[in-house]
């Protein structure tokens, strides 16, 4: 469904993603797991075309300069240069680090604005649905959502990300910074969203919460992914023992 | 003379507050201080006077000429002027700023300095409120503010388009991982901005001519409005034109009508050192922002 051909990123005086290959068949839970600093937000910002608003931003400010190299293909279409909405109409979305929600607005409001580009009928199944995957968003609908605790703003935009109907979510660390009963509660969520036909590619930095539920795992250090393997597998490996579950 | 100053202060009010709304909403989704605000407010002036006089389209179609044509006129200006410099702040102030002066300019060298140029009244003829003359304009002028923020309202809380506005203005980049189109909505925003400011000059110009200085009033009058409201509120905008308004109807009776145009910079001024984000910015304190 996904597949990335040699792909480089590089910052004016960093290489933030190093010739990295890689592939999300349709239907799986593919995670790539690797320290701070590796290069997985970026990979994400890559994969969503984020990077190429960033990159013009930068150049429109004769500020630092972004490099992207090497080939991303989805469904078979070549997205390396797509806009990032268009990447979105496409069926790609990413919800961001650190759960970036509008602020002012209400819960429903969030998942309404992130809707924007479909019919109102569609929106409301939407709804419908993200209040089905995380119920608990329906109690606190009316909420402003900078009232809300790190959890609850995570689950919102997981549920933001899920109303653009996407054919493959993108999350980006979403278990950082939440305690162990919320991050298995999003776990739950997060084979629930690929048992109802998602994709789901995620990154993490703490290996343990997820390796059960992911299909596949790549190990990412330095911009480089130095392992791969089935998620059964990278549980057993003593490497990743060693360095992801703090043995 | 009480009356006389609640009646004035709130027609004065009104104008300030549909001259600075398309200003301060295009501020506000897209961060674009567009400084050719107060030249749209005037080029769309002459033109409706031009449609009425040189081409004697009637008045209803003339007025609803202006509006799609000055929605084009801002949508192009973004991505003509602004575009290029887009987040660079200082590049956008001068390059909107000059589009502007080119405008205002332009005008003047054309000869449009006359008494002759003003717009008819929507409506002629005046009545009385508590004893007081009012003139149908200046109503009208009242309730189009009190419309114009309601629609905005419902605008950006109930439509498609409303929506992507709030988005942008929040979190960009998260607008933009949602798959919104932060370039269009951005020449969308101007767009809209100089739509207003249209509004505004066919509904405000006609109680005086259309004249060049009011071009540069009309930015002064958006920027004084939107710096002590705070940029992004558009409760804020409500309250800092119904302050500026009555304050300088005050000035005006009581001081002298020569100081009218001081309380906006004084405004400015006092509001900048003592709170910096506005009545109702949401703007981070100074001393947070570090």
């Amino acid at each position: 469904m996904l597949e990335g051909k040699n792909l480089i990123v590089f910052f004016e005086n960093a290489i933030a993603v190093n010739n990295l290959s890689f592939y999300v068949n349709k239907g799986e839970i593919v995670g790539i797991l690797g320290s701070n600093g590796a290069g997985k937000t970026t990979l994400m910002n890559t994969i969503s075309g984020l990077i190429m608003d960033m990159k013009l931003k930068e150049e429109r400010k004769g500020g630092e300069r972004i490099t992207v190299l090497g080939q991303l293909l989805f469904e078979g279409k070549d997205i390396t240069d797509l806009e990032p909405h268009k990447r979105v109409e496409l069926g790609i979305v990413l919800s961001r680090e650190r759960h970036p929600v509008f602020l002012e607005s209400t819960v429903e409001e969030n998942l309404r604005i992130a809707a924007c580009s479909r019919r109102p009928k569609e929106s409301r199944i939407g709804i419908d649905f993200v209040y089905s995957i995380f119920p608990h968003l329906k109690t606190i609908r009316k909420r402003r959502a900078g009232f809300l605790s790190g959890g609850e703003q995570q689950m919102l935009s997981i549920g933001m990300a899920l109303m653009t109907k996407p054919k493959l979510i993108l999350l980006d660390e979403p278990l950082l910074g939440l305690s162990p009963i919320l991050q298995k509660e999003l776990v739950r969520a997060i084979k629930e969203i690929r048992d109802d036909g998602v994709t789901v590619l995620i990154t993490e930095q703490f290996a343990r919460p997820i390796l059960p539920i992911i299909d596949r795992g790549y190990v990412m250090e330095n911009g480089m992914l130095v392992m791969e393997g089935k998620g059964s597998e990278l549980i057993e490996n003593p490497e990743v023992k060693a360095a992801y579950f703090g043995v | 003379m009480l009356t006389g100053i609640i009646v004035y202060g709130l027609v004065n009010s009104s104008i300030l507050l549909l001259v600075a709304l398309g200003f301060c909403l295009t501020f506000g989704v897209s961060r674009i201080a567009n400084f050719a605000h107060g030249a749209i407010y005037i080029l769309f002036g002459y033109l409706m006077w031009i449609f009425l006089n040189w081409l004697k389209i009637p008045f209803l179609f003339a007025i609803l000429l202006t509006l799609v044509l000055s929605g084009i006129f801002g949508y192009v200006a973004y991505y003509v002027a602004v575009r290029r410099v887009r987040g660079i702040v200082l590049s956008e102030v001068v390059s909107t700023f000059a589009l502007g002066v080119g405008i205002l300019e332009f005008f003047r060298w054309m000869g449009f300095v006359t008494y002759e140029f003003s717009l008819p009244p929507i409506k002629k003829g005046s009545l009385y409120i508590l004893g007081f003359p009012i003139d149908y304009q200046r109503l009208i002028i009242i309730l189009a503010a009190i419309g114009l923020v309601a629609f905005l309202y419902f605008f950006t809380h109930y439509t498609k388009l409303g929506l992507s506005f709030r988005a942008i203005a929040q979190n960009e980049r998260t607008a933009i991982a949602l798959g919104i189109d932060a370039d269009r909505v951005a020449a969308l925003s101007v767009a809209f901005g100089s739509a207003f400011a249209s509004v505004a000059s066919i509904l405000v110009l006609p109680l005086g001519i259309i004249s060049i200085n009011s071009g540069y009033e009309a930015l002064l009058i958006a920027i004084a409005v939107g710096i002590v409201g705070g940029l992004e509120s558009i409760p804020g905008m409500i309250l800092a034109s119904l302050v500026l308004g009555f304050v300088q109807i005050v000035v005006g009776v009581y001081v002298s009508s020569a100081w009218v145009m001081v309380v906006y910079l004084l405004a400015i001024i006092v509001i900048l050192v003592v709170m910096p984000s506005g009545l109702l910015g949401k703007f981070k304190e100074l001393e947070e922002r570090v």
